[in-house]
């Protein structure tokens, strides 16, 4: 079977030999069905060590293998190289974060802010095991299922230029992780939830760019729940204000 | 973890230009840029009114026929055209109405946002001018 050969121009940078970014290009011979990440991984075994980028899965679920493809975020595990054909494929690392190594960035704000809004199911007060398990209908289900399918792999972030103008932004993957336990009929924790979604660089900090949901792998809609966050947090300063006593 | 970085880290930030490089950040840009002349065009109309609840609707007219008045009410309405199908089509997006299985799509809440807007200005010239 005969092999195409894919150029690629991987963004790279060692800080412990430079002291800002280089482009490097590879020539990697592929089929079909080659992804990004298994040129990447063949430069790896075969021209270049010394790359360095993050990866796992090799199937689209794991979300660590993130860069700028051709410009646009998106998994490498999921770019096809002849959806590339006859150009010049552009790797580079997720923008607005910064950078540890070639196409590895520091995970590290973004993990803060995940933990921040709580992703877990808080309860007023825990009822015992053999009480049984919290029900829900499917209906119930239904309002939150497609925002717990992210992945963390934050290309949302990478694409939002609210985050990139300001990192304080909670941004679209956090406040949709919140939003996915603040609409969980099993959850009881709004009160200590609304405070962190509801702040200064909070959903409120989002202008509706759109791109973090055109760029989700999962199909999931950040901006649909940041938008929702908002709605809630409307509907409850009203009620608040309306009914000081009971308004919640 | 920060104290415990060998190496420097870079960062890349966003250029004054950063919105030309997407062809959806520039409809953003566009979109936030418009909301200028909405805002302009509605001082404008505050304006007008005042005089002519302070009994100068003659001055109201005057001001309302000068050509450059004109020439900005016909820049800022298509501006308003433009930021009104974009929020309309984003309130479809943020907002979908679940009817039976499906949800709406955003070009329907912007078809129906469109036909509510035309009916609402007719009613409006109507008590305003025409009845």
């Amino acid at each position: 079977m005969s092999q195409d050969i894919a150029t690629i121009r991987v963004t790279r940078y060692r800080p412990e030999k430079d002291s800002k970014p280089f482009v490097q290009e590879y020539k990697v011979p592929y089929r079909r069905d080659m992804v990004v990440l298994d040129a990447l991984n063949y430069i790896k075994s075969q021209i270049d060590g010394s790359l360095t980028y993050r990866w796992s899965c090799r199937m689209g679920v794991c979300g660590s293998c993130g860069a700028s493809v051709d410009g646009k975020p998106k998994l490498t595990c999921e770019s096809f190289l002849h959806e590339f054909k006859g150009r010049t494929i552009t790797v580079e690392p997720m923008p607005n974060f910064p950078v540890i190594k070639d196409l590895v960035v520091d995970m590290e704000d973004f993990m803060e802010k995940l933990v921040k809004i709580k992703p877990w199911i808080i309860r007023e007060k825990e009822s015992p095991v053999e009480e049984g398990e919290y029900k829900q209908s499917a209906k119930e289900l239904e309002r939150y299922s497609q925002f717990s399918s992210c992945i963390n792999c934050m290309l949302c972030y990478a694409a939002c230029p609210i985050y990139g103008l300001n990192e304080k932004f909670l941004g679209p993957a956090a406040t949709a992780l919140a939003y996915r336990y603040i609409d969980d009929s099993r959850d009881q924790g709004k009160d200590v939830r609304f405070p962190i979604v509801h702040e200064m660089e909070g959903a409120w900090e989002c202008t509706l760019v759109g791109e973090c949901s055109v760029v989700c792998p999962k199909g999931v809609d950040p901006m649909l729940a940041i938008q929702r966050t908002k709605i809630l947090g409307a509907t409850n300063a009203v009620k608040s204000l309306l009914m000081p006593r009971g308004g919640r | 973890m920060g104290d415990t970085k060998q190496y420097p880290e870079i960062r890349k930030r966003l250029t004054p230009g950063w919105w030309t490089h997407n062809r959806r950040y520039a409809n953003y840009m566009v979109r936030e840029w418009t909301s200028l002349f909405v805002a302009l065009y509605s001082l404008l109309i505050i304006y007008g009114l005042s005089l002519w609840f302070n009994g100068s609707e003659t001055d109201f007219l005057n001001f309302l026929k000068n050509p450059a008045i004109i020439g900005f009410s016909i820049v800022a309405l298509f501006f308003t055209m433009y930021h009104a199908v974009t929020w309309f089509y984003l309130l479809g997006a943020v907002a979908p109405v679940k009817i039976g299985r499906s949800h709406t799509k955003p070009w329907q809440a912007l078809i129906l946002n469109l036909v509510l807007l035309v009916i609402i200005s007719y009613v409006a010239i109507w008590i305003a001018i025409l009845r």
